[in-house]
């Protein structure tokens, strides 16, 4: 069943059908989100609050266009949650959840990895890991980059640019040490 | 996408673009909440509905006087219930709505130690499609433990709320209400 199938049934009253697009989408939206805020808790806190918007608003979605038009909502609620997020100081633990998942032979490296890469994007403000993260690891055009963030396009070049050079900077950093 | 020397942003990038598995069980969360956002929904729009039809009205003096004074007398009966009630201690009290996603149950129960764990205390009512389960219960201030009992055998702990210890072989959940 498509995502229009199921949001021309949602609409016509059927609730129960909404569980469909949340499990379908759930790992997907999930994962910019453990990437934007750094943390499962608030990540999965940012996922709930979109799914129930997406709910409420459903009548304003295309529907051919679920998938990207819940996306947008998402980017909005981890600006959000990321100003909450900086206020408790609890950006960027640990993901001891991935971590269990990967074979015990390759964690050690993998854990020294993973904690340099989130250490790294951590210390990126949060517009150019938001610019990083939508053209880099979700790979967007920049015109609907500017869509989502309501940001030009020469200034999302921009933020992307100065990401990249930061990060390349960190990791130069680590990489010496 | 990167320069030639830019191996590093690639692992980076590698890293970033594997799958995260999300908690399974926040599904659940999230259509207990849809579900009471979609009964509030309904209602308002049922209301919304109501009050935008267009209607004609009409009404003798002597009715409208009548209508007048049986108000007047409902407001006064209310204001002494009210006051009657406070006195009982009924107004420490706060309306919890329970909800549960089971799309096959033929029954669902909310046990509690609220009313002593007995599945017959209070039933919960099927709503949009026999899917979803609710029901409202008056709680004092204070951490109730509580479960689902489905189908008569089946006992859940709630998806959407904080787990309490199982001390008794069988899941449940706790709510704090107040405080």
């Amino acid at each position: 069943m498509t995502d229009a199938d199921i949001v021309r049934r949602v609409r016509a009253g059927d609730t129960a059908a909404f569980a469909v697009l949340v499990a379908r989408y759930r790992d997907r939206l999930g994962r910019y989100a453990v990437h934007m805020l750094g943390d499962r808790e608030d990540a999965e806190e940012a996922l709930q609050d979109t799914f129930v918007r997406a709910y409420r608003s459903l009548a304003r979605c295309e529907e051919e266009r679920f998938g990207r038009w819940v996306f947008g909502i998402l980017v909005n609620r981890c600006r959000t949650a990321g100003r909450r997020a900086s206020r408790r100081h609890r950006m960027f633990v640990r993901d001891d959840v991935s971590l269990a998942r990967t074979p015990a032979a390759e964690t050690a490296d993998r854990a020294d990895w993973d904690e340099t890469v989130r250490w790294a994007l951590g210390r990126l403000a949060p517009v150019l890991r938001e610019a990083f993260l939508l053209k880099h690891v979700e790979d967007m055009e920049y015109e609907e980059m500017a869509r989502y963030t309501g940001v030009g396009v020469s200034a999302l070049k921009m933020r992307v640019k100065r990401a990249c050079d930061r990060l390349r900077v960190l990791l130069t950093e680590v990489e010496r040490v | 996408m990167f320069d030639r020397d830019d191996d590093v942003l690639e692992r980076v990038v590698d890293r970033l673009r594997e799958p995260i598995e999300m908690d399974p069980t926040l599904d659940a969360r999230v259509m207990v909440r849809v579900a009471r956002s979609s009964r509030r929904l309904d209602w308002l729009t049922r209301w919304w509905d109501w009050l935008r039809q267009p209607r004609e009205v009409s009404i003798r003096p002597l009715t409208a006087l009548a209508a007048a004074a049986a108000l007047a007398g409902v407001a006064l009966w209310l204001g002494t219930k009210t006051s009657t009630q406070g006195a009982a201690g009924l107004a420490d009290t706060t309306v919890v709505e329970f909800v549960l996603v089971a799309p096959h149950a033929a029954t669902v129960s909310l046990v509690g130690d609220f009313n002593d764990w007995d599945a017959a205390t209070t039933p919960m009512h099927p709503v949009k499609n026999g899917s979803i389960w609710s029901v409202t219960v008056p709680l004092p201030a204070g951490r109730h433990r509580y479960a689902f009992l489905v189908d008569g055998a089946r006992w859940l702990a709630d998806p959407a709320a904080p787990r309490a210890p199982d001390d008794f072989g069988a899941p449940s959940s706790v709510v704090t209400v107040g405080g």
